[in-house]
């Protein structure tokens, strides 16, 4: 299919696609999705330890299958939840989608610019500014100097973060990181927003806001996809919840049916503690 | 059905598709001059005490160096200081050069996990900021040279083909050594001793042509060697360069930027799980 790749004018993911997309388009499309991939085990390996080590045979890697034939078409309009607990592959599933890990098996083809929102958020350089580590996101994403100027004073207000967006991001503190990379996702207008557990982050004021935000994004022609362990954000938000475990798509559908599935198969009941945040 | 505006499968022979991957470098390339730009404000390089301490670093240390060679009992000369510091001055483009590129891609971390973007773009800038501060260096021995009372000639010119090769080289170490950082994160420790060899590997403290036979050798194994001899022979004698030298500066240049690209794009896929 190399023809589609020539087919891309510009090959920003991010600056507007211009495509008015209806209810019930495709927007992503998830076929055969298989990721394989081998991770050093030392979270900082080092040529010392590794010559260190030489020798005794310990293994310095292992290889993690994120990922295992996984399906999954998105619809304009659709607001995804994904669940599963931790390790199912929920952000290798995320990271596909946008791009940013290729897959070892199977194909994606996304119909729309992404903005992605996964854990870590923004925050690029944390010796500059706030406002510079924007802009830079912005250029990495592939907007233009124009179109994050335009959108700059909107996430600027969104984030509440005052005369600190001006400050180097090193004096932030985890819920300004929060609050600024939220900001930065759901204003930049996507056709298709992912968010990764971004919503449990910041006070309950920004909670709030955040969430009443994605109300507000919610529109016939957008897609979003969000992962979450707030149940009853999902069961309020989504109207459609995928749930994943160890890699593969266990069930898909109507968000209360399967998050009571997926609570009965946790063994915990509908216990206010899952409902909330966890 | 609509065409789909992005598609993702796995990669053929372990590269990502080329054409759409230097289509999307491009199109990054307001990144890359963004950052470099806020990196060197970052490092005060836009004010005039940041700009003079770039000059000023490797002044004082081509006088100390100066001072060495004439108490070791080497020839003093405006020549020889004037060699030793443009040569001091392009070697400082390739150390900047390694020195940012390092830590480039593992200091992206974030933006890695979190957005889809040519990786290369990393490394690249770390190299177009070793060139910004090499800049004003260059006008520096301009002035000295004057003051110095070198010997001007159009032989100077070749100087400029010299200073691209060289920007070719210093792109192509910063962009294997970032990749290899990924691996092993105590490369940036290693990487002064690296630099120190290099330095006294290369015809800076000493002239090319001052070189006894029997080490003429070196040439063959340190890629700067024919750069620097070039790059003397051109801006400090106003000499043409040889064409074997150049030739040789240009086949490493390009040679080290074509396996440091291949590299780091067969590692690329890796960097978000790595990190």
């Amino acid at each position: 299919m190399e023809h589609i790749s020539f087919y891309l004018g510009s090959v920003s993911s991010l600056s507007a696609s211009n495509i008015n997309h209806k209810t019930g388009d495709l927007a992503v499309s998830v076929q055969n999705l298989g990721l394989t991939y081998t991770t050093a085990i030392d979270r900082r390996p080092t040529l010392k330890a590794r010559v260190k080590s030489l020798g005794r045979g310990t293994k310095q890697t292992r290889v993690v299958q994120a990922l295992d034939n996984v399906n999954l078409d998105v619809t304009y309009g659709q607001v995804l939840g994904v669940i599963g607990t931790n390790g199912a592959g929920k952000s290798s599933l995320m990271r596909t989608i946008a791009g940013i890990i290729p897959p070892t098996k199977g194909r994606i083809e996304v119909f729309g610019s992404v903005s992605t929102l996964l854990a870590l958020g923004i925050g690029f350089n944390p010796a500059m500014s706030g406002r510079a580590n924007v802009h830079l996101g912005g250029l990495a994403a592939g907007m233009t100097r124009k179109e994050i100027e335009d959108h700059f004073d909107e996430i600027a207000e969104f984030s509440e973060l005052g005369d600190a967006i001006d400050a180097p991001m090193r004096t932030y503190s985890s819920g300004m990181y929060a609050r600024l990379g939220f900001s930065v996702a759901a204003t930049v207008q996507p056709d298709i927003l992912i968010v990764d557990e971004a919503l449990s982050t910041g006070d309950a004021h920004f909670k709030e806001k955040s969430f009443n935000k994605i109300k507000e994004l919610r529109s016939e022609d957008r897609a979003l996809i969000l992962v979450s362990h707030a149940m009853a954000t999902l069961r309020e938000i989504c109207n459609d919840v995928a749930w994943l475990h160890k890699g593969k798509l266990v069930t898909r559908g109507n968000p209360n049916q399967v998050i009571d599935e997926y609570q009965d198969f946790l063994h915990l009941g509908k216990s206010s503690a899952i409902d909330e945040d966890l | 059905m609509s065409t789909p505006l992005q598609v993702y499968e796995p990669f053929r022979a372990g590269l990502p598709p080329l054409r759409k991957y230097w289509r999307s470098l491009w199109s990054r390339r307001t990144f890359i001059s963004e950052y470099s730009r806020s990196e060197l404000r970052e490092q005060h390089f836009d004010s005039i005490f940041g700009q003079l301490w770039l000059i000023l670093n490797p002044l004082m240390l081509s006088a100390v160096y100066f001072l060495l060679i004439v108490i070791i009992g080497g020839s003093g000369g405006a020549i020889r200081y004037g060699h030793l510091t443009a040569s001091l001055f392009l070697f400082y483009l390739v150390s900047n050069s390694l020195s940012g590129g390092v830590k480039s891609v593992t200091a992206g971390q974030r933006l890695i996990l979190n957005t889809a973007f040519p990786r290369m773009m990393l490394p690249i800038s770390a190299t177009v900021i070793a060139f910004f501060k090499f800049i004003p260096t260059l006008l520096v021995f301009m002035i000295m040279r004057t003051v110095l009372g070198l010997p001007f000639g159009w032989e100077m010119l070749w100087s400029i083909p010299i200073i691209l090769i060289t920007l070719i080289f210093s792109l192509g170490v910063a962009i294997l050594i970032s990749t290899v950082n990924v691996y092993f994160r105590d490369i940036a420790s290693f990487l002064p001793y690296l630099i120190r060899t290099l330095l006294y590997l290369s015809p800076i403290l000493y002239e090319a042509s001052a070189l006894k036979p029997e080490l003429r050798v070196l040439e063959h194994f340190n890629p700067l060697f024919s750069i620097l001899e070039s790059w003397s022979l051109s801006i400090v004698h106003a000499q043409t360069p040889q064409l074997s030298s150049m030739l040789a500066a240009t086949g490493w240049a390009l040679g080290v930027l074509l396996i440091g690209t291949y590299f780091f794009l067969s590692r690329e896929r890796e960097f978000a799980v790595r990190l």
